[in-house]
């Protein structure tokens, strides 16, 4: 029994240590957004902070570029996200309904495309998006980020419709609707958790993407967050108070999206015991 | 058809401009002469004579290599730690998903400055203990960058190895640790007879994904020392920007990709062919 109680101690204390490992560069970051600039190049530190100050986030939205990053970071997310879904979701369906000749190489290719280097892709890319002038636009961007993850969506969409039966569509034929009526009201509903990670999945990636828009987008008025957070670091004299209260508050989306899959998609993992 | 938009739009974004790619390395082409003149193996013999072409593949090697196996190492940590019924292990399994999904823009900048050698709250911490006598350069260090570097992408990733090895560990018959223990197993043995074995498919599909993940890795390196100091950080991914986009040579560019492509093919020919990895999964239920 004692024995038993000393290693349920000893894995508690090991697990403690280990999430502080992974805990403290977010605390950190998060202390030292809210810690004035005077005090922040004045070392030691206290690790434990008793006041706050909220003047770094009044800063970054008063003396820099910010906001300008900031919606067009969402821009480019919301339309990926509209793309992805819509193409996604008739791409599954249509997988997962119909036979068609190069069905299977169409989605052997769509898991393929995971293996090429994202730099191989963004060289052409960048070559065509010239030539056609869509470097710095939202929609050259927003192809590009649709070109990473419609690809793994589509494989998504293909399994959840799989999963709902086609004798649900059969009755709804059968009291006179139409394919397309059938799709929206029947089929749609139960792939929701489908479509919903597909969005999710869209939206995290475009807006965690740096290489493509650090690479198409050269021009400062249309740089995403991430890009536009690189160049804080350039600058002469780094503001790390400034740089972390931006970090913070790119990473809210994270945040609300972990909060959001810890009672939601764990259960699909066989993770919610 | 349905498929119809899904279909254009891969073609347009992706098939197309990756079979373009794919040609372009065969082809004179720069960004200051629009005109593509046929080239032969010129470019690749070109990249097969510089030795930075070399040195960048090694660091690719070691970098991919250190950071898979370090993710795994911080995987089974948590994944065998939090597979135990213990308090408050909902928020300890969100904290360890966290870092995965965090833009990797916040993970670079985060450690650029806790390991910051002037002001890093690290250092400060290392001084304090008295484990260094004088702040540690971390990513300015010749050194010290790469390991550096590898640390980060533990720290990133390993949740997504801990993620899969809890899944696994989950759907272990519980049957078989009582048989292990009525033979006279001890802990030490049934993580060697029973969840080694049945981890032994997923350990080799996250060395897999991750491998090829972190040989493609660019913008985790950019952010945090584009490559330097003095190239101690420039892997294969760095190398081929600085061509395509310093240089603007973008048919060496590609050919580039093209070596570092026919690697990964390489890799998944021998992951697919020798380790089979659908049919162990059914071995081990």
């Amino acid at each position: 029994m004692t024995y038993d109680f000393a290693k349920r101690w000893m894995r508690m204390v090991t697990l403690l240590v280990g999430m502080t490992f992974v805990a403290f560069p977010l605390y950190w970051m998060f202390m030292t957004a809210l810690t004035p600039r005077s005090e922040l190049f004045k070392p030691p530190y206290q690790l434990l902070r008793t006041s706050y100050s909220l003047q770094n986030i009044e800063e970054l939205f008063s003396a820099t570029q910010f906001l300008t990053f900031m919606t067009n970071s969402l821009i480019v997310a919301f339309g990926a996200v509209v793309i992805n879904v819509i193409a996604a979701t008739l791409a599954g369906y249509a997988l997962s309904r119909f036979n068609f000749r190069f069905k299977n190489l169409f989605v052997a290719s769509t898991l393929w495309t995971y293996m090429f280097p994202p730099i191989l892709l963004v060289i052409p890319l960048y070559i065509i998006f010239s030539a056609i002038g869509f470097r710095n636009t939202y929609t050259g961007l927003i192809l590009a980020h649709v070109s990473i993850s419609l690809p793994l969506n589509i494989w998504i969409m293909w399994q959840y419709f799989q999963i709902v039966p086609v004798s649900l569509e059969e009755a709804a034929w059968t009291s006179g609707a139409s394919r397309l009526r059938a799709l929206w009201e029947v089929c749609l509903p139960s792939a929701l958790p489908g479509i919903i990670s597909t969005a999710i999945f869209a939206f995290a990636l475009s807006w965690n993407d740096f290489s493509f828009a650090f690479i198409l987008q050269t021009d400062t008025s249309m740089y995403t967050l991430p890009v536009g957070l690189a160049t804080f670091v350039e600058q002469s004299a780094i503001h790390w108070g400034l740089i972390m209260a931006s970090s913070l508050l790119v990473s809210i989306p994270t945040f609300g999206l972990v909060i959001f899959l810890q009672r939601y998609l764990m259960q699909g993992f066989g993770l919610g015991r | 058809m349905a498929i119809g938009p899904a279909l254009i739009l891969l073609v347009a974004t992706a098939y197309l401009p990756i079979a373009f790619a794919l040609t372009l390395g065969f082809f004179h082409r720069t960004a200051f002469d629009p005109r593509m003149t046929w080239a032969g193996l010129a470019n690749f013999s070109w990249l097969l004579h510089q030795p930075d072409l070399w040195a960048a593949l090694w660091r690719s090697m070691v970098f991919t290599i250190g950071s898979v196996v370090f993710q795994i190492a911080f995987g089974l940590f948590f994944g065998l730690l939090l597979n135990k019924a213990i308090l408050g292990r909902g928020l300890m399994r969100s904290l360890v998903i966290l870092p995965y999904m965090l833009p990797t823009i916040v993970i670079g900048l985060v450690f650029n400055w806790i390991l910051n050698p002037e002001f890093g709250v690290v250092n400060q911490i290392l001084l304090q203990l008295s484990i260094v006598s004088r702040p540690a350069p971390f990513f300015g260090g010749l050194h010290t960058a790469m390991p550096s570097m590898i640390l980060v992408t533990g720290w990133q990733y390993g949740s997504f190895a801990a993620l899969l090895i809890l899944a696994r560990l989950q759907s272990i018959n519980p049957r078989l640790y009582e048989a292990a223990r009525t033979c006279g197993a001890g802990t030490w043995r049934c993580f060697w007879d029973v969840t080694l074995p049945n981890l032994r498919s997923t350990l080799l599909l996250i060395a897999f994904l991750r491998g090829i993940w972190m040989f493609n890795k660019f913008d985790l390196i950019w952010i945090i020392t584009q490559g330097g100091p003095l190239k101690a950080t420039e892997t294969l991914p760095i190398y081929v920007y600085r061509i395509a986009f310093e240089d603007f040579n973008f048919g060496r560019a590609s050919a580039a990709c093209l070596l570092m492509f026919a690697i990964l093919l390489a890799v998944s020919v021998v992951y697919f062919r020798y380790f089979s990895p659908t049919k162990e999964i059914e071995v081990g239920r």
